[in-house]
């Protein structure tokens, strides 16, 4: 399931906080998809260090879609695989 | 654009380092308000009367450089990549030369000593030039340039040849060496650090942290490549113009034509910010945006003053006419400026120093505080009220010193005092989560 958020329009670092907290009520299974208006570098390190896999991607309405998932949950790669 | 790419902490300084410049910065202001309380309507005599003398460098090198030169230490690193060299020394010798060297230049100016003259000479020489070599070679090592970096680099030029002709009238003004023609020369000194070293720092930072911070539209590539470049040969046109006016070359019509197409920049750059303001896509005030606001609109309504004073000789002539005009640009322009800019930079270096401090121990059951939860948004609010009375008071005081000097040097100590309690509430916050992290450590 997609999980979507929006933080085109927020200043530094509440994308990353928001982001962050998004991720922990992703279940088995999903994916979280954020609007982005900058590639969020500050993220990526944080996301290895907390065992989520990314795929970051210019595009969409705001400049960037970065997708995110539990690593090593097949099915939400495979989604996101489809769709990107 | 910001490459987020280039934010790097593991080359910032300390934060103590920037931290201990804010701080100290709301001190200065604050002391520049007790002046203005003590002394009363005498303050207001003339741009030549030693308490104005005092109370500007109390605001230009006690508050606006004592900022800037914090923010640059930091943004250095963090946005360009470069670190500065030995920022621990060089920020603990900067800091300390700058406190004590503004308090015995204000101190020498109120007491017209020669003697304290010469030790604010002293050490504001030696913290101007430690922190201009450490900041120079680090701008020097830059790998990728922007228009911020070269904003900054000409801001440094600038900051250079305001402190040397500060020295140069130092030596004038107490008989050391002969000068003569000392107004021309402290005009060109007032021109290169207000419009050189301020401006051109305030405009070069604007370009990454107005659309970063304000979710605004990137200023137009022309301005960005090419403003602050054009101003640093535009002061410099004039400075030599100048000379050549003290050394009865040509009349003063002659720098005053050359002006008039210079600090055009000024407004320029001020319209364009309140344009891409308009622009944001996130219509939701903050207090940061207020302040800018207020600054933007002071320097157009600075400008549109100093203009009449070349339209209207007589005005220019008034007694009231620098201070006006001094009131707008530093306390209506710059201070609200940097003020506004604070609220800002605090909690994000805050964040983000806690952010990588969290990742270098897995420490994520901590929950750090929200950006927003640094400062609180009532308080900063109040502050900026307390600044807006304290600016309308300032500007009355222009023209009834008897009625409004005090009150507004009442309003600028509380303005400058809820500030400092402001930023002292965020680096608390700061401190205790950090100390909540490294209890994570020492399990």
């Amino acid at each position: 399931m997609e999980h979507l958020l929006d933080v085109s329009t927020l200043e530094p670092f509440e994308p990353l906080e928001l982001t962050l907290s998004a991720t922990r009520d992703l279940s088995t299974g999903d994916y979280l998809k954020v609007v982005h208006r900058r590639e969020p570098h500050p993220l990526f390190p944080l996301l290895e260090k907390t065992g989520f896999s990314w795929l970051c991607r210019p595009g969409g309405e705001a400049g960037f879609e970065i997708f995110i998932w539990h690593r090593g949950d097949m099915a939400a790669e495979g989604d996101v695989a489809k769709i990107s | 654009m910001l490459n987020t790419a280039h934010l790097s902490l593991e080359q910032a300084p300390p934060i103590s380092i920037p931290f201990r410049f804010f701080l100290t910065a709301p001190l200065f202001g604050a002391a520049a308000g007790f002046v203005l309380i003590w002394v009363g309507e005498a303050a207001m005599v003339s741009r030549w009367s030693p308490v104005v003398l005092s109370l500007t460098h109390l605001i230009t090198l006690g508050f606006l450089t004592m900022v800037m030169c914090g923010a640059m230490m930091q943004m250095l690193p963090v946005l360009a990549g470069s670190p500065v060299p030995g920022i621990g020394p060089v920020g603990a010798v900067t800091h300390l030369a700058l406190s004590l060297g503004t308090g015995a230049l204000a101190y020498a100016f109120m007491q017209g000593s020669a003697g304290w003259m010469k030790l604010a000479l002293l050490l504001l020489g030696i913290g101007i030039s430690v922190f201009a070599i450490a900041a120079g070679l680090a701008l020097a090592r830059v790998k990728l340039s922007s228009p911020t970096v070269t904003g900054m680099r000409w801001s440094l030029a600038s900051l250079v040849i305001t402190v040397a002709l500060w020295m140069l009238l130092s030596t004038g003004f107490f008989g050391i060496v002969a000068l003569n023609n000392l107004p021309s020369y402290t005009d060109l000194h007032l021109g290169w650090g207000l419009l050189g070293w301020m401006g051109l720092l305030l405009i070069g930072v604007s370009y990454q942290v107005v659309p970063m911070f304000q979710i605004t539209p990137e200023y137009p590539r022309i301005m960005r490549d090419h403003l602050t470049g054009s101003l640093f040969f535009g002061l410099f046109g004039w400075f030599l113009l100048e000379i050549g006016v003290i050394r009865g070359y040509w009349s003063t019509l002659v720098p005053g034509c050359w002006m008039l197409l210079v600090t055009a920049g000024f407004p320029l750059f001020a319209g364009t910010t309140l344009h891409i303001q308009r622009l944001r896509k996130r219509q939701v005030s903050d207090v940061t945006l207020i302040f800018w606001r207020v600054g933007l609109i002071g320097i157009l309504f600075g400008y549109l003053v100093w203009l009449i004073g070349r339209a209207l000789p007589e005005a220019a002539t008034a007694p009231w006419y620098p201070l006006l005009l001094g009131t707008l640009l530093l306390f209506g322009g710059a201070f609200p400026l940097v003020n506004g800019m604070l609220y800002k930079i605090v909690p994000f270096l805050s964040w983000f120093h806690l952010q990588n401090r969290q990742l270098a121990l897995g420490a994520f059951h901590v929950k750090l505080p929200h950006m927003k939860g640094f400062i609180g948004d009532r308080e900063a609010r109040l502050q900026f009220y307390l600044y807006l009375a304290a600016l309308f008071l300032a500007l009355a005081a222009v023209f009834r010193p008897a009625l409004f000097t005090r009150p507004a040097g009442a309003f600028l100590v509380l303005t400058n005092l809820m500030l400092g309690y402001n930023l002292l509430r965020a680096v608390m916050r700061y401190r205790n989560t950090k100390v909540l992290l490294n209890q994570t450590e020492s399990h």
